[in-house]
């Protein structure tokens, strides 16, 4: 009897228990920490000379301060180094977890093979030895690369650890930190003497920055968040590497004078923003992707808590504004400042998840932006009278803000543009109406939704700059600030010197005008029906996804409101009955 | 004795400021979580962690040592027969800590 030799079973792949996700919050901490003590730094080296002071007294402060200043800068570089491998070592955890889910399933797969063999063996014949041992051989030389595999990630793995404990045990001691990085001159310093100034494109920005070492930008990224992280030019995700460092600093600093009970008045109002903005981020990144089931990409695009006398400015994305097929820039309306950054995160998440169900194969990212002095007078506080006192000043404003945040999109892409969608709702239409004609925004589409109308130089579609094919319209025919525009031959901006412009629902205006109307829609005007627009499994939200997506042909359209000279504005979607698309 | 001018005092507060701040850099640090990484690096992450939260408060103690240096100076000095000016008022609202 021919004896058969079995292949060996595989190992077992050892257990890996980790949260890179954790390790990565733990490598935040540490950098916005650092970025407050570099502050220190530099408020040494600046603020704190006292330039009219002179005599003995202010020799012996600025030859006390002196020490301090170093001691920060060396300290911040330090720290900075320590979470920057701490950021790395997520990374390659999350690398190590990846290739040991591939080696306990080749493990698996193998074990199967050995004990389907031994089953075979058992029931073999002479004349099956031959081929049954041929196969075992081909079997153990699979068992063999696998044994491979698996010392090599071990080895990967207890280096990996080895070189996050070295790099924690470097710097630990105040000793250790000043032999290491006493004296060193900061990476970022020579980086920002170089920033172009602040008139500066764009596009100018954008080569400065390409210009710069991998070590120049991370330094900068934490050194001075502020001078990139709401730079138009600046790429998405070192935008919001460094507004991730300035808004955890700005939430620890906040908060711990809050609870000393020494928060200034000021101080209390940017930080109900910065918790607006740490809402918005968790808001979206609690929701997951519906084709990959993985957690949605945010990126804080913008964050500055304390713009516009504390209204506050903030944009983040649902998806990655860099990389992604389509990019929508959701632009709000009344009553919007940065308080509202939650809510607004809600509707660039639902846009997100929409357009991926909807085109499970583009990428997507959507961001809202409140990076403009909204009107605070909201209708539905203040009745239509609210609307009627606001006028095109703050949507002029805007409006520039806007197209320089579109710019700075397409610049800082690399690689194929995007398909870009700038949405408007509400008096956010307005807005992205004299974004359009007064900048020349450079968008693919134009969706005005809920629109009290798009300004009154914005006579019909042609005159925002854009094909008059890729204008679009949603308007519930129960949203009563869709019918504030205005309708047939009355302007009310240049008869009144109110009014916000045209209505882009409206035959006359040229644009495509879609269906938006609500299962939910009340028998007469209401305004509840004015924040329905972005709600799943509507036509509205399906309709915006589709024009985002770039599919047209599945857009259903619907017939213009009408202004006929013998009678009132009509609006033919009044008596249809709405449906209900599947959005997720 | 030497004029103290406003600027002093101004200079107090930013220091008070960087000590706040600074605090708060060594409770983040100090809060930082270490339950995500492996049992071979949690011990070393954890003393990083702890050491490194001293070191932010040293520096903030620093801040506050200036802070209060500055006090003293502003204090001696309206306190003076010398002192004199219209600034005089305001910069002895400045001896005490706000915050």
């Amino acid at each position: 009897m021919t004896t058969i030799t079995l292949p060996p079973q595989p190992r077992p792949v050892p257990l890996l228990t980790c949260q890179p996700g954790a390790v990565r919050d733990c490598g935040g901490d540490l950098l916005a920490a650092s970025a407050q003590i570099d502050d220190l730094g530099t408020f040494v080296a600046g603020d704190a000379r006292i330039g009219d002071w002179t005599g003995r007294g202010s020799e012996r402060y600025h030859e006390t301060i002196a020490p301090i200043g170093r001691r920060a800068d060396s300290m911040s570089l330090a720290l900075r180094s320590v979470a920057t491998r701490v950021d790395a070592h997520a990374d390659e955890l999350q690398r190590l977890l990846d290739r040991r889910t591939d080696l306990e399933e080749r493990r698996s797969h193998l074990a199967g093979e050995v004990a389907r063999l031994r089953g075979e063996i058992a029931t073999a014949t002479e004349d099956d030895a031959a081929a049954l041992q041929a196969e075992c051989d081909r079997v153990r030389r699979e068992v063999e690369a696998y044994e491979t595999d698996l010392t090599t990630w071990s080895s990967d793995l207890a280096a990996e650890e080895t070189a996050m404990v070295q790099a924690f045990q470097r710097v630990q001691e105040a000793e250790a930190v000043e032999r290491i990085w006493g004296g060193v001159v900061d990476p970022a310093d020579a980086a920002l003497a170089t920033k172009p100034g602040s008139g500066a494109s764009p596009g100018e920005v954008s080569t400065w920055w390409d210009s710069l070492t991998y070590v120049q930008q991370q330094a900068i990224i934490t050194a001075a968040p502020g001078a990139i992280g709401n730079l138009d030019g600046i790429p998405a995700g070192t935008r919001n590497a460094a507004n991730t460092v300035a808004l955890d600093r700005d939430l620890a600093n906040w908060t711990h004078t809050e609870s000393l009970g020494v928060l200034t008045e000021d101080e209390r109002t940017w930080l109900e923003n910065a918790r607006a903005a740490d809402e918005a981020r968790r808001n979206i990144a609690d929701r997951v992707d519906p084709v990959t089931g993985e957690p949605i990409e945010t990126q804080v695009y913008l964050y500055d808590p304390a713009a516009f006398d504390g209204d506050g400015a903030i944009a983040i994305s649902a998806g990655n504004l860099d990389t992604a097929d389509n990019v929508a820039v959701v632009v709000p309306g009344f009553g919007t400042d940065a308080e509202s950054a939650g809510y607004q995160a809600d509707r660039a998440a639902t846009i997100y998840e929409s357009t991926r169900y909807l085109d499970p194969d583009a990428s997507n990212a959507t961001m809202f932006w409140i990076g403009y002095d909204a009107p605070d007078n909201a209708p539905w506080d203040e009745g239509f009278d609210g609307a009627g006192v606001a006028t095109e000043s703050m949507a002029t404003a805007g409006g520039e803000h806007l197209a320089d945040t579109i710019d700075g999109l397409r610049e800082s892409r690399d690689g194929e543009p995007a398909h870009l969608t700038a949405v408007g709702h509400s008096y956010g239409s307005t807005t992205t109406g004299h974004a359009a004609h007064d900048q020349g925004m450079e968008v693919d589409e134009i969706v005005f939704v809920g629109s009290p109308g798009v300004g009154g130089d914005t006579n019909d579609a042609g005159d925002t700059g854009i094909d008059p094919e890729h204008v679009w319209a949603g308007a519930n025919s129960r949203d009563p600030i869709a019918d504030l525009g205005n309708h047939g031959w009355v302007h009310g901006e240049t008869l009144f010197g109110a009014g916000l412009g045209d209505d882009p629902a409206e035959d006359d205006f040229g644009g495509n005008r879609f269906e938006a109307e609500s299962e939910t829609r009340g028998g007469a005007f209401s305004f509840g029906d004015h924040s329905k627009y972005f709600d799943h499994d509507t036509e509205s939200l399906y309709n915006i996804s589709q024009i985002v997506n770039g599919n047209y042909d599945a857009v259903e359209h619907a017939d213009h409101v009408y202004d006929p000279w013998h009678d009132g504005v009509q609006d033919p979607e009044h008596d249809r009955d709405p449906t209900t698309p599947a959005t997720r | 004795m030497e004029v103290v001018p406003l600027s002093v005092g101004v200079a107090s507060q930013r220091w008070d400021d960087q000590h706040l701040d600074l605090d708060a850099a060594a409770g983040q640090v100090g809060g930082a979580g270490t339950d995500g990484f492996t049992r071979a690096v949690s011990g070393a992450a954890s003393r990083f962690l702890t050491q490194w939260q001293r070191h932010a408060e040293t520096l903030g103690t620093d801040s506050e040592a200036r802070a209060d240096g500055l006090r003293v100076v502003i204090q001696d000095y309206v306190s003076s027969d010398e002192a004199a000016g219209i600034d005089l008022f305001l910069l002895s609202t400045y001896v005490t800590e706000q915050r």
